[in-house]
Formats: C-alpha cells, structure tokens, sequence
C-alpha cells in the first residue's frame, strides 16, 4: 500500500512560487491501476516524481509498504528506485547509446541479475512487448509505440512493486495507445505490482481501478 | 559498484556516439601526435647540439694531466667508443725569414684516430688534413691570414724545449666558427712534435645514451693525478643552452597544450552534457550519483586514452621514420657554432616526451569531466529530466 499524506511541493518560477503540490493526501492499494489526472501543471508529474523519491515534498508524508520514504539519504533513495519502482517517461524514455536489449537489461544489471537469468528475462521481456527479433536495434530506429514498449519492458524487468508512468500514452496514436494499455493491465493482473500513471488519456482513465483528479496542485476529486 | 557494467556502458557511450567521438577523439589524436612528434623534435636537436659540439673535437669526456705514455687502450672501460690521446706544446711559429710571428699551442694528433672519431678534419678549407709521420701543420684560416701563409708554404715552429727552430709545411688550412679551435691553436702529427716529457691529455668518447659521470668514477681510481672533465663542465654555455632548450620545451608544450586542452576540456563537456538526459534516466532507474560519476569519467577516460596511444603511436611513427633520414635543418644552422659539423636533427623519443602529452590529455579530459559530474550530482533526476 502507498499512502501520501498532505504532500506539499512547489517550484520557483518566472512567476515567482508556484504550488505544484497543495495539500495531497491519497491512499493506493497494492495491485492497483491508479491514475492521476488533471491537465498540464496540474502536479501529476510532480506526484509520480514525489512517489518514485525523484523529488522529496516540502511538508508530508508519502509510505511504501509502511516505510517512510521522504526521508531516505540520496543512496537509499537509489536503491529503493532500483529495487522497488519501474518507470514510464513520456517521450526519450531510452538510452540512445544502448540497444534494445541493453535498454531492457538495464534495471537487471543494477539488480546484480546473473547472465543467464538476465538473458531469459529480456527474452521473455521482448516476447511479451512483441518486439522479438528487435533487441538488436538501437533506439532511433523504433517507431514511437516500439519505444514506449521498450521502456514498458524496461520498468518491469526487475519485477518492481510499483510503476510509474508519466504520460505514457501521450506520444502515441490511440491503437498503439491502447495496446500499450493493454500490457499495463496485464501486468496489474499477473503480478502484484501497483500501477500508478499520470495521464489526461480518456482510454487510460477508463481502465484505472481508481483515478485521482489533479487542478492546480490540489486534489479536485477521487473516483 | 558494479565495475564491469559500467565499462560495458562508458564502452559503448564511446563506441556509438560515432560522430562526437570522431571529432574529439581527432582532435586529441592530432594533440598529442604532434606534441610527440615536437618534443621528439626537441630533443633530437638537443642531442644535435651535443653531437656536434663533442664530436668536432673534444670529445665527451676531456682527460688532462695524463701521465706521458698513456695509451688508448688504457682509457677504453665499458661505454668508450673511443679514445684520443694528444700531447701538446706552446711554440712559436712564423715563415722563415718573415717578421711575423705568432705564439700558439701546437696539439700533437694520431691525424688516421682522429678522421675516424673527430669531424675537424671535415672543416677543411684549402689543402687536407695532416698525414702521419709526416712535418706538416693544419691551421685554421685566421691563424694562417695573420701568418700570411697559404697551403704548400713552410712554417719555422720553435719550442720552448728545444733548442732549434723546425720547419713544417702547412697542409690545410680549417674554419669552424668555435673561436677557441678557430685560434691560438694548430695541429701537427704527433710523432713529428718532440716528446717533452709533459702530461698528455685525451679526448675520450662515449657510445649513444651513456653517462659522462661513472666512466670518469673509473678513470679517477686509475689515474690518480690526472683530471677528467664531462663535456657539461668544459662547455657550459652548450650546457646552459640545452637546459634552456629543455625549459622552454617544457614551457611552450605545457602553454601549447593548455590551449588545447581548454577546447578539448570545453568539447569534452558538450560530449557528456549531450548525454545528461540519459544520466536522468539512470538516475531514475536507481543508478547511483557515484555511479554515474564513475561512468562519465571512464567515458571520458576511454576516448582520451584510445585517442591519446594512437595519437602517440602516430608521433612515434613520424620519429621512428625520421629518425633513420633525420631532419636536414643545414639552411638554418650554416652560421650557428653548435652545428658546425651537421645541421640534420634526428628526431628522438625520451619516456618523457612520449609519455606526457597522453598523460596531459587524459589529465584535461578527466578534469572536463568535474563540472558535469558535479552537476548530476547536485541535481536530481526530476530536476535533469526536467532541464533537458
């Protein structure tokens, strides 16, 4: 289980002091596909950002699975990325300079995974995304959907309890949008992991188990 | 930390970052080529300098105060290439019957060793080197213009020591430019000038790449009377000119390669910052900030090391070529007194002059690594993610 409780967080700017986070406080149950919606500078972002300990609150409090993680040390927070969370940028979700195979073979690496054991996960990776036969290719060759796959696969290589997907629909055309979808409820119902995507796609906010409602930082409304 | 996977990583950033690393990894390439190849360069004319200095005349090491009747052989130990031996005496020398006279020391010579180990000879202007056994004298062109005697002429030599005057006939006559060859001296066969009694001195020469000083360590326990000076003591304005050649070599490689190094420094931050947004990835995905910092210097590590043995590779080879034609600067030491037997330069290679322009340029690259480093460091993924 996630719980934010009254997670503040805001940002200078051109504007002077702008709320990206104004008082949050959301529970997500494990094995959820939870979505976070609102429009752009809403805080979604933000809100993954703060979860995945890519950013800490200013005042609150967000737990994972009962331990506090505001409060890790930069190394604890490396750590609690690379065991526990997966996640979805965007767009340039890719290293460019790796294939696809090494793209997905990343999280491994870091997690110590034995050759052998990474080799038939990345396979089985590539299988699941259907891009068997691509691993080779380097990231400028992919269309957009086999690039967004390509990280889907990344962020669940490790098995992570959580994954966090900014957008991840955003740059793409709504059939590969839906495929795409279509993988991430899978993975909710095979395994364990919690989904939590931040998303202002409609197809995306029909398949959420809950969705959050964002406007200007503040929570607007919860289904 | 994961040593082998970051290697792995740093490897391919370089590997297929194909243009980036084209061009930086050219311009170290030529970098360090060329300052190879000029250090190489300075210290060939370095040895130039040496080479002809010692091999006109005085050889390496002089031997004064030697006893009379020492041979060669007892002055050859390991590291000798040869040895000189020469007596001398002050006389007088004049035409016959002429008014004009001149006070010189007259250097009693084996004429056969001496064309073998000396270059004087090769200084000739009119007339030849002297033959042995035979009365003659090899002067140098101002003594001779003073004396009013060309080649074929008698000279009337008279010794403190003996009793009469002897005549001589003047062989060749010789100009180096050096002023303490050029006058007051002249040179006869040394079984024609009369045993004296006197010491004798030596010019002793030694192979390529030996040390004056331990041969001279042997010399002094055989002769216990006898002085032996290195070419550094009996020449220090051509030892004062090396040092100086060393300094300004020095001073104008690192001045050269600190603006280099500056666009090397300033291509090499483009070269990681192109790539930050990849180090948010990273970030994100639970790589650590050491870890990264460790991945950006071994990129830059990789490419300046790869790029640095083959620029130093490539210099090397441009020496090894030249080393064996040299380098013919004659046009622009005709008039200059430390090259008076050769102006052609082999280029040589020292650990030295090999070694630091790679050490300097994985030195700059490593240093154009900090600032980007240090900022990965202080940002966090969110915030490079956001940047970029």
């Amino acid at each position: 289980m996630i719980e934010a409780f009254d997670v503040c967080k805001s940002f200078r700017s051109g504007r002077g002091q702008v709320a990206a986070l104004d008082h949050v406080s959301i529970t997500i149950m494990k094995g959820r596909l939870f979505v976070v919606a609102g429009r752009s500078g809403s805080g979604k972002t933000t809100l993954l950002n703060c979860i995945g300990t890519l950013e800490k609150p200013e005042t609150g409090r967000i737990s994972c699975a009962g331990i506090d993680i505001t409060h890790l040390s930069r190394r604890a927070a490396a750590k609690f990325r690379r065991k526990q969370t997966g996640f979805v940028f965007q767009s340039a979700n890719l290293v460019s300079y790796l294939t696809v195979r090494e793209n997905i073979a990343l999280p491994l690496e870091l997690n110590a995974w034995s050759n052998d054991a990474r080799n038939r996960r990345v396979d089985a990776l590539l299988d699941t995304v259907c891009l068997r036969g691509m691993g080779a290719a380097m990231p400028q060759e992919l269309s957009g959907g086999e690039t967004q796959r390509v990280a889907f696969a990344r962020a669940i290589a490790h098995q992570p309890a959580i994954l966090l997907a900014d957008e991840p629909t955003a740059s793409l055309d709504s059939a590969t949008g839906r495929q795409l979808i279509q993988l991430m409820q899978a993975l909710v119902r095979e395994s364990a992991c919690t989904l939590i995507a931040a998303t202002h796609d409609p197809d995306l906010i029909a398949a959420a188990s809950e969705t959050l409602y964002l406007k200007d930082g503040r929570k607007v409304g919860q289904l | 930390m994961r040593f082998g996977f970051l290697i792995k990583t740093a490897w391919h950033y370089v590997r297929r970052s194909y243009r980036s690393t084209m061009v930086l990894g050219l311009m170290v390439f030529a970098a360090v080529g060329c300052l190879v190849f000029l250090s190489a360069l300075a210290v060939g004319t370095n040895d130039a300098m040496i080479r002809n200095s010692v091999g006109l005349f005085s050889g390496h090491i002089a031997g004064v105060s030697l006893p009379s009747g020492t041979t060669p052989e007892r002055l050859m130990v390991d590291g000798t290439a040869g040895v000189l031996i020469r007596n001398e005496a002050v006389a007088n020398i004049g035409q016959p019957g002429g008014t004009r006279t001149e006070t010189v020391r007259i250097i009693g010579v084996a004429p056969l060793e001496e064309k073998k180990l000396t270059a004087l000879w090769k200084k000739t202007l009119a007339g030849r080197y002297l033959e042995p056994g035979q009365p003659e004298i090899y002067l140098s062109r101002p003594l001779a213009q003073n004396l009013r005697v060309s080649v074929g002429d008698g000279l009337q030599i008279k010794l403190e020591s003996w009793p009469t005057a002897t005549l001589f006939t003047v062989s060749g006559l010789y100009q180096t430019g050096v002023s303490q060859l050029d006058y007051g001296l002249a040179f006869c066969p040394a079984q024609v000038l009369p045993e004296s009694g006197a010491a004798v001195s030596a010019a002793i020469f030694l192979k390529e790449g030996i040390a004056a000083e331990p041969v001279i360590k042997i010399y002094q326990q055989r002769f216990d009377s006898a002085h032996f000076l290195p070419w550094r003591k009996f020449m220090p304005d051509l030892k004062q000119l090396i040092d100086l050649n060393y300094v300004s070599m020095t001073i104008v490689m690192i001045l050269v390669f600190g603006v280099v190094s500056l666009g090397i420094a300033c291509a090499f931050v483009i070269f990681i910052l192109k790539s930050m947004r990849e180090f948010g990835i990273l970030k994100a995905i639970g790589m650590r900030s050491s870890e990264i910092v460790m991945l950006i210097v071994l990129q830059v590590i990789m490419l300046t090391l790869t790029a640095s043995l083959a620029g130093t590779a490539a210099g090397a080879g441009a020496v090894a070529w030249l080393s064996g034609t040299g380098i013919d600067l004659s046009s622009l030491t005709s008039h200059n007194p430390y090259f008076v037997v050769s102006g052609v330069i082999f280029p040589r290679l020292t650990p030295f002059s090999a070694c630091l322009p790679a050490v300097m340029a994985v030195f700059f690259g490593a240093l154009a690594a900090i600032w980007p480093s240090i900022f990965v460091i202080r940002k966090s993924a969110a915030d490079i993610l956001r940047s970029i």
